[in-house]
């Protein structure tokens, strides 16, 4: 198969978000249709033929793929069936490539985008956002004075060694801002690798087997010329912290969203975290200015990515624009109990390998990190209307 | 009964041989098909769902080793 009949991933979000006419054929069995498929930033178009019907039936198959002069791109789990659909497309006459490595390459990419900063910080610092845009997972790289610290890494520790090399940084601080239950943190690999500290903090109850710097709120790490600030932020786990970067930038991790907050369930004592969360938002991150500029961990939908392409909001926006903010105690706590979503698939398996109890085989890791994340408490006020926005 | 031995495979191989063998079979025909792919466990019932010529009659999972087996036995209609 020659490179023109394949797409990138790459290539194919960029003419998505861009509005560039064209096709996306998904030839995946419809439960994995239903559960997971291609985001972008703006709508598209999107038609759906398992592989297996243009295999039981190639003609009739041919005739239910949309009418359009645009090119097809066939997308499947790996990358296998699509080459099999885009040839049986081209054929009969019809533009296709497949998108090489399938849905398992939408779900690893990275997409990297400059935080816009103040100009009197430019000269100090820089905040690159990596955006995993098939799972909706953010990561950082801050660097300055030639020094860099990685927040929340996922699983492909190559990119971010890679970015740090074209940054002239030596990595200092490899830091998760809590034990993740839906994707394998990148963060012990990468520190290993690049002979830097590695900080997670589990809470009490956690059994956490990696060699850790340990870290407690009101601790400072110094990178280059500025200073990350920690603030223990329990609630979506009782370890979570948010790390403020240059006293302005607040990567809040899975503890407040651009839309909603961190989901405080997943332990089996929603009652008791949400409290904490509830405190933690009210206490230590209520203390913030309304200038302070949100980075989170995590999105929920591409209509969250904003024309810089960065997801961030500043807390005013957000003080305004969340109920979570503003409730009682028990409202927000009745709210979150009503929030209970099932867990992640693979979770407890996903919480056990960050903690470092278990090795995991590239080709398990890739099974247990199909689909999108699903770390936001999603039933209340907000997150009904975000439900409605989303397609 | 007919085997078709698929392991290692990925799709779309395991259905693409499958459909070939089932076609050249008799009505009543049994053929089971050995796959390690675990993606073959929903794609083969779906496929069975709209095929002309092949029934599911059986799906279930075996151990050789430390590799998982997925047997899916089928009828030519």
């Amino acid at each position: 198969m020659s490179a023109g009949e394949e797409i990138e991933i790459a290539e194919l979000l960029a003419k998505l978000d861009g509005g560039a006419p064209l096709l996306v054929l998904d030839v995946r069995n419809g439960d994995e249709y239903a559960s997971w498929k291609i985001e972008a930033r703006r709508q598209f178009a999107i038609a759906h033929i398992p592989y297996f019907d243009f295999i039981e039936d190639q003609e009739s198959s041919l005739a239910r793929v949309p009418n359009a002069e645009s090119e097809i791109v066939a997308v499947c789990a790996k990358g296998g069936s699509s080459q099999m659909v885009a040839e049986i497309l081209r054929r009969s006459g019809r533009p296709a490539r497949s998108l090489a490595g399938g849905m398992v390459a939408y779900g690893e990419y990275l997409e990297t985008v400059k935080v816009p900063l103040r100009p009197a910080e430019e000269n100090l610092f820089q905040i690159d956002q990596l955006n995993r845009r098939g799972k909706g997972c953010l990561s950082y790289i801050v660097v300055s004075g030639g020094q860099a610290a990685v927040i929340d890494p996922s699983r492909a520790v190559a990119i971010y060694q890679s970015a740090l090399g074209r940054a002239d940084a030596r990595l200092a601080h490899v830091l998760d801002t809590h034990v993740h239950a839906d994707h394998l943190s990148g963060g012990p690999a990468l520190a290993a690798r690049l002979g830097a500290d590695y900080f997670v903090a589990a809470g009490a109850g956690f059994d956490l087997q990696h060699r850790v710097r340990a870290l407690n709120g009101g601790d400072e790490l110094r990178v280059g010329n500025i200073v990350i600030r920690v603030l223990a932020a329990p609630g979506h786990t009782p370890g979570s912290v948010c790390y403020l970067v240059a006293d302005r930038y607040l990567l809040s991790g899975d503890t407040l969203f651009k839309e909603s907050v961190g989901r405080p369930d997943l332990g089996g004592h929603v009652e008791e975290w949400s409290r904490s969360l509830f405190q933690t938002l009210r206490g230590r991150i209520a203390r913030l200015d309304d200038a302070t500029v949100v980075l989170p961990a995590h999105y929920a939908a591409s209509s969250e990515i904003g024309v810089d392409g960065v997801v961030s909001a500043t807390l005013g926006e957000l003080r305004r624009a969340l109920p979570e903010l503003r409730m009682t105690e028990s409202a927000f706590t009745e709210a979150m109990k009503r929030a209970l979503l099932a867990p992640p698939p693979q979770y407890a398996e996903i919480i056990d390998a960050n903690l470092g109890h278990r090795e995991v085989d590239p080709e398990r890791a890739i099974e247990w990190e199909l689909g999108k994340n699903q770390c936001a408490a999603s039933g209340g006020p907000a997150a009904q209307s975000r439900e409605a926005r989303v397609r | 009964m007919k085997q078709l031995d698929v392991r290692g495979a990925k799709c779309p191989i395991p259905i693409v041989k499958a459909k070939k063998e089932i076609d050249q079979m008799q009505p009543g025909e049994l053929l089971e098909v050995i796959a390690t792919d675990p993606g073959s466990v929903p794609d083969f019932k779906g496929w069975a769902q709209t095929s002309k010529t092949a029934v599911l009659k059986e799906q279930r999972t075996e151990k050789q080793g430390a590799t998982d087996l997925y047997i899916h036995v089928l009828e030519r209609k």
